[in-house]
């Protein structure tokens, strides 16, 4: 057994230690913890919440692979003979010794910084002091993300903050002026006093608190004074046991995080890699992962990380990425700021505008997560639509005379005469040169000639159809960020004509997975199509099937004595569905209700057999009845099966849940599918039945219940966020790529995660029976006719016949043998 | 009062003998005109450098004493006498000074040549001989410099662009056209201008012109050479105020006028752009000719005053179209109590629009590349109303519906202050010329005109 020892158990530290037990490097190795603070690894970031409440320990390390001594910091290191020196006086030999200490606050040489009434803002121990000394008025010291923090907490202790920022502006490092001065206008706003510009000079004690004297002549007194304009990297401990420190602080270590002694790494923001530190809690983990990887042998580099980031401070939206500040030459700004409404979005792109380069948004960071994953790459769509007041209507055509390829001068009249010719991006590419150069254009090109293309009635756009120039998936974020509520309001601001059979379903499923209310009132219910418009399954004589959920196939022997009278008083042929439920056939319009009334009244409800949405999650019975089931399958099933009932999607959704390896359930060819494991559950994704067969993938292994609904949560409302028109999750994760998905959910890599937690979470809070819904409102009923014109006359076009016991429709002769 | 002596027969001279006429057909009006030729649009020489148009004279009342090319040499305030250069004298109960203003000449290094004249290939850019003296030049010359960047310079660009020349711009300011534009859509303008092919050289004054017998080029004050065998000088104009001085009238940077347009001389006025009015110095038509109606009241005893206008500016910068009006400074980082600034920047598609707003009220904005909101903005800067809550309203036209509903109240021609309201009680354009002269002025209201009479029409048929 080796013994890697681990100094600092902050975020990072406890991610390495995390990280080196899912890798199995703690077969191996003994890992040892040496923390400074009392308390077990929390989350730093959130630190603020702690004042209202918030629990932010983070998942408890295995005691059996971990000895973790908290309050005990390491006092020395000896590099020769490889041992670590505790403050507890125990002394440990190390084979491989990690850095992790992280940070220290910097408080500024201002005479008066130390003493009662003085605090920094970084440990929960800090928090503790300043809840304890509370007071009236406080001030605290720097205006930047920490600042803002620290007086939200301040706040939240109903002290009267006063935020004092040596620059001229709010969150310096993230935001331009336009961008502080709406951050400015948000925080006041909250009843935060800013002085801006202001060099704290004194701190001195006076009657009653503390008075700042500032250099401009003018003073404040305040109770407490908290200081939070930034940190420095905690390396004393480093420099005094010899290793190599940056210019401007930091242990300097190498792209694998080695430090300059052999065997000693450093990680997150105690290290200086590639010449700096790195602030934010994702380098810092991307570190320790590497650090685990090379312990293991491999070969893995930290290469620097993206410095984007969304957050929220004082709950206003801040969201900086890429070039955010327009450095690159010949960039330009596009800018959207409206003081009233609060928000400030500026982009800034490449010159010929044809790349985004990075943005700033404040107030409403709603568009990061469509707009960071386009930085760098070519742009198709205006990226002034995603940051413009909706309903603005944007002429977002470009001009003939635009130069799209500027490598070989040729403007978009030139490639749409190629491409009216032969619509082919291969002919109009060797026609025009365009995009044979640097290729940045190629993606514009392309949307021209499809365009050109569907235009000659050729389908290879990805356009919806005539009225919408976009694809679902791109009108799903126009919907989403734009927070578009109603059909017309979408048509007008960036459809044209009337719509059609294509659009407006899909326009109503998008508005429906964003919480759009029941599915038939106003204009929405003009959208579905015969199946939702009915809430019922349109069959082939023009009567409908009744399908109500069974969640997880169960269903007490009540609801099959009431399915089974039903059936028999309104004369409805039955057959057991291949997804665990009762199908009850040949239903007329006119009775649907009837038939809905007893069955709501027996509790039963719509199981979403029409719609593009979920429709089962099928089960085995599971460890409660089943001598192999591992797990509780049935219940994980009805679990999932009420969470996502409702669900609105590109395509229908069907889950299912095996107790076992034995696969009862099927679920390998099911959207997501569940297969229970000794230790918990194995995940699968993508899967399909149906006209193109595929095995689901497998995404995650041994995860407990609640990680595992959370990924499903994330995998669905990723799929809803981004998949196409009636595109099932099958091709969409061929086409969007396992490992992105899994980055993307499991990493976070696009910071959209919130966004598809908070999604999945405001449709499980929604959700409502649409077949109860329709019982209570009469309005909502009198639909269900044959003959809007003779709203009592049934159709007479249905005609049965009895077959096997049960009836069955009248065929044409022609189709009876 | 019976006899009015008119000096200067530009723009304002022209339409202040043009109100008077209408308003009392007794009076002795006489005109002396430096230039020899009939009063013309001036607003459109930029269009006859461009070739685009030959004809910009404005047409003229008769019964009117029109001495052209006869400059007036000196004025006997005392004995109420206008002596000109061809040794007349006229009488007058009443003189109008609408003298206009000068182009300016920097004074640079080099600019005269030999003979103490502009060195030969470098030329003002202000009256229709400018225009035909530039055209000509334009033939023999491959690349001209355009020694300012404002409105007259970019004018100038646009019409030597139609000659077939490389054009150049140097301008001393940050940014083009700084008086009506902010940094911003200084940058707007800029990209677009340069589209055209013409290069844009800033922030440096000239500070010497090269050339010995004729042009080559100009200098930068900071070392830069931009080379060039024909130069336009659109340095900006200063009120010709030369005659009121001599004849010791109150002159600060114009002829100081009250309410009434009356200079410190009972019996003497001056309108336009020589004219200075509650300290402002009016550069553009709208006012000139505010005042020339003003001015037509007092003078026929109906009583009238002068306050001031509004400035709202709308032009076409080299095929881009701006309004600007109030003030159009304050950026988006100023913090000052009660103002917000609304701003919409799309520099991909030559798009900027800035509202500055103070307590709710519009004090200024800024519309370049669409001003296809001008109308309602326009309204909310003149009229002071509070503004809606949701200010993008005023920024962005609405996709479908809102266009082609121009309430009577909206004004379409800014020149004249005529509304929609009167164009429609009109059902024809020489009617409308005639009844509220919409059109006669810059002449970008005419297709809005033309598509409100076709509407009339419409409705007179139904």
């Amino acid at each position: 057994m080796k013994t890697l020892v681990v100094i600092g158990h902050g975020m990072v530290g406890h991610r390495l230690v995390e990280v080196a037990v899912e890798r199995g490097l703690t077969a191996d190795w003994q890992v040892v913890v040496h923390a400074e603070e009392p308390v077990h690894a929390y989350d730093r970031v959130a630190l603020t919440t702690w004042f209202a409440g918030a629990a932010l320990g983070l998942a408890p390390v295995a005691p059996d692979h971990v000895d973790l001594r908290l309050a005990d910091p390491v006092v020395a290191v000896d590099t020769q003979a490889k041992t670590v020196t505790g403050a507890s006086g125990l002394v440990t030999a190390y084979d491989a010794l990690v850095f992790a200490t992280g940070s220290v606050p910097f408080v500024p040489a201002v005479p008066g910084a130390k003493g009662p009434g003085r605090f920094v803002y970084r440990t929960i121990s800090d928090l503790e002091d300043i809840k304890a000394a509370g007071g009236r008025r406080g001030a605290v010291v720097g205006g930047g993300l920490l600042g803002l923090e620290a007086a939200q907490a301040l706040q939240t202790l109903g002290i009267s903050t006063t935020v004092v920022e040596f620059a001229p502006r709010l969150m310096p490092i993230q935001v331009d002026a336009g961008g502080g001065e709406a951050l400015r206008r948000l925080v006041e706003g909250l009843g935060v006093d800013l002085r801006l510009g202001a060099s704290t000079q004194a701190i001195t004690e006076v009657e009653g608190g503390l008075r700042m004297s500032f250099a401009q002549g003018d003073d404040l007194d305040v109770d407490l004074v908290v200081f939070s304009a930034g940190i420095r990297p905690a390396d004393a401990l480093a420099k005094a046991s010899g290793l190599a420190i940056g210019e401007r602080g930091g242990i300097t270590v190498d792209l694998a995080c080695q430090t300059s002694v052999d065997d000693v790494y450093a990680v997150g923001e105690c290290a200086s890699a590639l010449g700096r530190c790195w602030g934010l809690v994702a380098p810092g983990y991307a570190m320790a992962e590497v650090v685990v990887d090379r312990l293991l042998g491999g070969l893995g580099t930290f290469d620097g990380a993206d410095l984007s980031t969304k957050l929220k401070c004082l709950g206003i939206d801040v969201a900086s990425f890429g070039d955010a500040f327009a450095t690159t030459p010949g960039s330009l700004e596009l800018v959207w700021a409206d003081p009233v409404a609060g928000v400030y979005k500026k982009l800034v792109v490449s010159d010929d505008a044809k790349q985004l380069l990075g943005g700033i948004l404040v107030g409403d960071a709603s568009a990061y997560a469509s707009l960071r994953p386009l930085v760098g790459s070519g742009l198709t769509m205006n990226p002034a639509e995603l940051i413009a007041p909706a309903g603005t209507g944007l002429q977002l055509e470009l001009p003939d005379e635009a130069q799209v390829c500027s490598c070989n001068a040729v403007t978009k009249a030139d490639i749409c005469a190629a491409a009216e010719h032969t619509p082919e991006l291969a002919y109009v590419k060797e026609c025009t040169k365009a995009g044979t150069s640097c290729g940045s254009c190629l993606n514009l090109v392309k949307s021209l000639v499809s365009k050109e293309a569907a235009k000659q009635g050729i389908a290879v756009s990805n356009a919806l159809c005539e009225h919408f120039a976009y694809s679902r998936s791109e009108l799903f974020e126009i919907v989403r960020v734009k927070r578009i509520g109603t059909w017309s309001e979408l048509l007008a601001s960036h459809g044209r004509g009337n719509g059609c059979d294509v659009c407006k379903p899909t326009a109503a499923s998008i508005l429906a997975s964003l919480g759009g209310g029941y599915i038939l009132d106003g204009e929405q219910g003009t959208l579905q199509d015969t199946n939702d418009h009915m809430l019922a399954n349109l069959q082939k004589d023009g009567s409908y099937s009744v399908v109500p959920r069974m969640p997880g196939g169960e269903v007490t022997p009540e609801q099959l004595i009431v399915i089974g009278e039903v059936a028999r008083d309104f004369g409805l042929y039955t057959k057991i569905t291949g997804g665990q439920r009762i199908d009850l056939f040949g239903a007329r319009v006119d009775q649907l209700p009837s038939i809905w009334q007893r069955l709501v009244e027996a509790g039963m409800e719509s199981g979403h057999a029409y719609g593009k949405s979920l429709r089962t999650v099928k089960s085995c019975v599971g460890q409660t009845w089943c001598r192999y089931g591992v797990q509780d399958s049935t219940s994980l099933a009805v679990l999932l099966e009420l969470r996502y009932r409702g669900l609105r999607a590109p395509h229908k959704i069907k889950l299912a849940v095996s107790g076992c390896a034995r696969e009862c359930a099927e679920a390998r060819s099911k959207d997501v599918g569940i297969i229970a494991t000794d230790n918990g559950w194995n995940v699968y994704v993508g899967g399909n039945g149906g006209f193109t067969p595929r095995h689901a993938d497998l995404f995650l292994t041994d995860v407990d219940t609640d990680t595992l609904v959370r990924t499903v949560d994330r995998f669905l409302m990723f799929y809803v966020f981004t998949g196409e028109r009636l595109q099932r999750t099958a091709p969409w994760v061929e086409q969007t790529g396992l490992d992105h998905i899994r980055a993307v959910i499991m990493e976070d890599s696009l910071g959209l995660c919130a966004d598809l937690d908070a999604a999945m979470e405001a449709h499980v809070a929604t959700y409502s029976d649409e077949w109860a819904d329709t019982l209570a409102d009469p309005a909502r009923l009198e639909r269900f006719v044959h003959f809007v014109n003779a709203p009592s006359v049934p159709d007479p076009s249905i005609v049965r016949v009895p077959e096997r016991g049960q009836s069955r429709p009248l065929l044409p002769l022609s189709v009876v043998r | 009062m019976k006899r009015v002596v008119v000096v200067g027969n530009g723009m304002a001279g022209a339409r202040v003998v043009d109100e008077l006429r209408r308003r009392d057909p007794h009076l002795e009006i006489t005109v002396f005109g430096a230039e020899n030729r009939p009063a013309y649009n001036r607003i459109l020489l930029s269009d006859v450098l461009a070739g685009k148009r030959e004809d910009v004279t404005l047409g003229g009342v008769d019964g009117v004493q029109r001495h052209l090319g006869v400059p007036v040499v000196s004025i006997d305030r005392s004995a109420q006498l206008v002596t000109a250069s061809d040794g007349s004298r006229t009488p007058y109960d009443a003189l109008v000074l609408a003298t206009g203003s000068e182009a300016v000449v920097p004074p640079v290094q080099g600019i005269a040549g030999p003979s103490g004249l502009l060195l030969d290939g470098v030329f003002v850019f202000r009256t229709v001989e400018d225009c035909n003296a530039i055209a000509a030049r334009a033939k023999r010359s491959t690349t001209a410099v355009v020694v300012g960047g404002g409105l007259l310079g970019l004018e100038a660009a646009r019409g030597l662009l139609q000659h077939g020349l490389k054009v150049e711009i140097v301008h001393g300011a940050g940014h083009l056209m700084d008086v009506q534009l902010d940094p911003a859509g200084g940058t707007i303008l800029r990209r677009a201008v340069e589209a055209l092919g013409v290069g844009v050289h800033l922030g440096s004054f000239a500070s010497r012109v090269d050339g010995t017998r004729h042009v080559t080029g100009v200098g930068l004050a900071d070392g830069r050479h931009v080379s060039g065998d024909l130069v336009v000088l659109a340095c900006g104009v200063r009120p010709q105020v030369g005659l009121a001085r001599s004849m010791g009238l109150a002159v600060e940077r114009g002829v100081v006028v009250d309410d009434e347009l009356r200079t410190d001389d009972d019996r003497v006025f001056a309108i336009g752009e020589c004219a200075q009015h509650r300290g402002s110095v009016y550069g553009l038509v709208a006012p000139a000719w505010e005042q020339a109606a003003v001015l037509a009241d007092v003078l026929t005893g109906r009583g009238g005053r002068y306050t001031g206008s509004r400035l709202v500016t709308r032009l076409k910068a080299m095929d881009l179209d701006v309004a600007a009006m109030g003030d159009t400074n304050p950026g988006l980082e100023d913090d000052v109590a009660g103002q917000e600034v609304v701003v919409w920047a799309d520099p991909a598609r030559n798009t900027y629009k800035k509202l500055v707003v103070r307590d709710g009220v519009l004090t200024g904005a800024l519309l370049v590349g669409d001003v296809s909101t001008s109308g309602l903005v326009t309204q909310a800067f003149d009229r002071g109303t509070p503004l809606p809550t949701d200010r993008s309203a005023l920024l962005f036209a609405p996709r479908r519906g809102g266009s082609g509903v121009v309430a009577d109240e909206d004004t379409v021609c800014t020149c004249n202050a005529v509304t929609a309201g009167e164009i429609r009680t009109c059902h024809s354009l020489p009617e409308v010329v005639l009844k509220t002269r919409a059109t006669t002025g810059c002449g970008t209201c005419t297709s809005v005109v033309k598509t409100l009479l076709s509407k009339a029409v419409e409705r007179t048929v139904a």
